[in-house]
């Protein structure tokens, strides 16, 4: 099934990403191939049944909301471009 | 010293004795690093300065006598698992220039018992991929053959303790991605049962599926490394609490009246001869040993590439929502912020990551959620139900770990859908949280390696570790010439 340019602009909006002409044209080739491969899956006659999801593996309870020491914050902010003591962006209001 | 498919626990004897120490030891690494790797490209950084530094601090404990398992031990580790301080980049121009903030629960774990770590090894891009060649800066090669995949995700592991460049790795496996490169580089990889490994600080591809492992030149150094990794971690909400078994316990016990299931359908058309030969052949030999062959079927096996895909790439479109160019990471340019975000997405991500957060946005969005992921999950239960009846009547299921050895750099890379298809005989093993090891069973006329898959029940490493070990102790491997 070939997948139409709405679906895939639709796509890039959510996943907040662009490709130029070329790039459009080819992603759209390969994701109609990888559509068709998930398709299969729709000959598959079940039902998803949230309460019996099958987790029976005993996950560690929820830790205590103690207050702990945070990361430094020069530490985190060393990762970042244009910084000056805090995230800089654009600017969004006027 | 003599580096080459050595193993964790012959070393362990050396630097005990004080044959050689742990500075010396770790330059012995280096310098093999330094000969072997700029043709190979396993590592994306080596770490030599750190390295000589903990190996000097690792003698000094040798020399108290105060030694554990790790200790003064150099290992590899997958470029997904944060060390605090050192480059971690995931194979993505996205995170070209991080730097963690904070160590990983396993590295924490290895730091304890005073590892040297000699570098990050290379893999594709944000573990997406089994062939390494999405990588955004050493798309390594498999050390049987520098024109073949070394396999992938854990690409640069795989190979790095393949071509002896670390007696030992971590890697990371979502859909595959210890095993398989493992298989094709012919060294022993497991990944634990769900929950048995911390996550945390482990860069999330897909949460549900995501495991650390190891990848060792046998299963005994395999079970070394998973009692050092092991346990719960208050960190991470989904680590499981389950008791913490030695894994070396049932290392060399008989595997007399051990039952092994063999699904037909991972027999079947689309794994290659000299494959399966290998695999059956394999199985006989463990039947020699007194083991029990059971044949069953898992009928759900041909819906699980898109039952594992839509999972996998709606938690991944998730995941990597986190990226915007802005906290860390790649930094674009635009006027607005919503232009910032896009350009740094654009252009910080390689184009598979960008395929699969298409696909996962697809599975997850108004319309089609129904129709593909619920239809997904409705099939991970299928896969769970059908596991567990198997597990009925066998204590272990053994499969081919691929359906081909390592293929030739380039020829599967512009066919996403072949690629996916590829992961047909590991994905369902993540779906199910449970554990499997992948050990070299035999190799090709050309003498590629052929890896075999023991599937356990979950939290039964041990016995997958005790029918993996059997057949190694009968099997001579051979080392790539390099």
């Amino acid at each position: 099934m070939a997948i139409e340019i709405q679906t895939i602009q639709h796509l890039c909006e959510l996943s907040k990403l662009d490709y130029d002409e070329e790039g459009m044209k080819k992603v759209m080739g390969e994701m109609s191939d990888i559509i068709d491969l998930m398709d299969k899956i729709k000959e598959f006659d079940l039902t998803y049944d949230d309460t019996k999801d099958g987790n029976d593996i005993r996950f560690g309870d929820t830790r205590e909301d103690d207050p702990e020491e945070s990361f430094p914050t020069e530490k985190l902010l060393s990762n970042a471009e244009n910084t000056d003591g805090c995230y800089v962006v654009p600017k969004v209001v006027d | 010293m003599d580096l080459i498919r050595t193993r964790i626990r012959d070393l362990r004897k050396a630097l005990d004795s004080k044959e050689i120490s742990a500075v010396e030891l770790c330059g012995e690494y280096f310098k093999r690093i330094e000969a072997v790797d700029k043709d190979l490209l396993s590592y994306i950084t080596v770490t030599k300065d750190e390295a000589m530094r903990s190996a000097e601090n690792a003698q000094k404990l040798i020399d108290e006598g105060k030694s554990s398992a790790l200790t003064g031990i150099p290992l590899a580790i997958k470029d997904n698992i944060c060390i605090d301080g050192v480059r971690t980049t995931c194979a993505s121009r996205m995170l070209e220039n991080f730097i963690p903030p904070y160590n990983a629960t396993v590295i924490e774990k290895l730091n304890a018992q005073g590892y040297v770590l000699l570098g990050r090894t290379s893999m594709d891009e944000f573990a997406m991929g089994g062939s390494n060649q999405t990588s955004a800066f050493a798309k390594t090669k498999n050390p049987y053959d520098l024109e073949r995949v070394p396999g992938g995700s854990s690409g640069g592991s795989a190979a790095a303790v393949s071509a002896s460049l670390a007696p030992a790795a971590l890697g990371s496996d979502t859909g595959g991605s210890i095993r398989q490169p493992s298989s094709f580089c012919g060294v022993t990889g497991i990944k634990p049962t769900y929950g048995r490994v911390s996550r945390y600080g482990l860069v999330a591809f897909a949460s549900s599926l995501d495991q650390i492992g190891p990848i060792c030149n046998d299963t005994r150094d395999c079970a070394v490394i998973l009692n050092a990794i092991c346990g719960h971690d208050r960190h991470d909400a989904t680590s499981a609490k389950a008791e913490v078994p030695d894994f070396t316990e049932k290392l060399g016990q008989p595997i007399k009246g051990m039952k092994i299931a063999l699904p037909k359908e991972f027999y079947a058309e689309g794994v290659d001869e000299a494959v399966k030969d290998a695999v059956m052949n394999a199985a006989h030999e463990l039947e020699k040993q007194g083991a029990v062959l059971v044949e069953c079927s898992m009928p759900g096996l041909k819906y699980a590439i898109p039952a594992y895909y839509l999972i996998a790439c709606a938690e991944a479109a998730s995941n990597l929502s986190r990226f915007d160019g802005i906290k860390y990471g790649f930094r674009g340019e635009g006027r607005t912020f919503e232009e910032l975000i896009r350009d740094s997405r654009s252009r910080g991500f390689g184009e598979e990551v960008k395929r699969r957060i298409l696909l996962g946005n697809y599975a997850l969005s108004s319309g089609y959620y129904d129709a593909y992921y619920k239809k997904a999950l409705a099939l991970k239960q299928e896969i769970i139900r059908q596991y567990n009846r198997i597990f009925e009547q066998a204590d272990v299921i053994l499969t081919p770990t691929a359906p081909t050895p390592a293929y030739k750099i380039g020829s599967q890379d512009s066919d996403p859908v072949k690629m996916y298809q590829a992961d047909i005989c590991t994905v369902t093993v993540n779906i199910a949280k449970l554990p499997g090891v992948s050990t070299t069973c035999g190799y090709t006329e050309s003498g590629l390696p052929i890896g075999m898959s023991i599937i356990g029940k979950r939290f039964d490493e041990t016995t997958i570790l005790q029918c993996a070990d059997a057949f190694e102790q009968g099997f001579v491997p051979v080392a790539p010439k390099l």
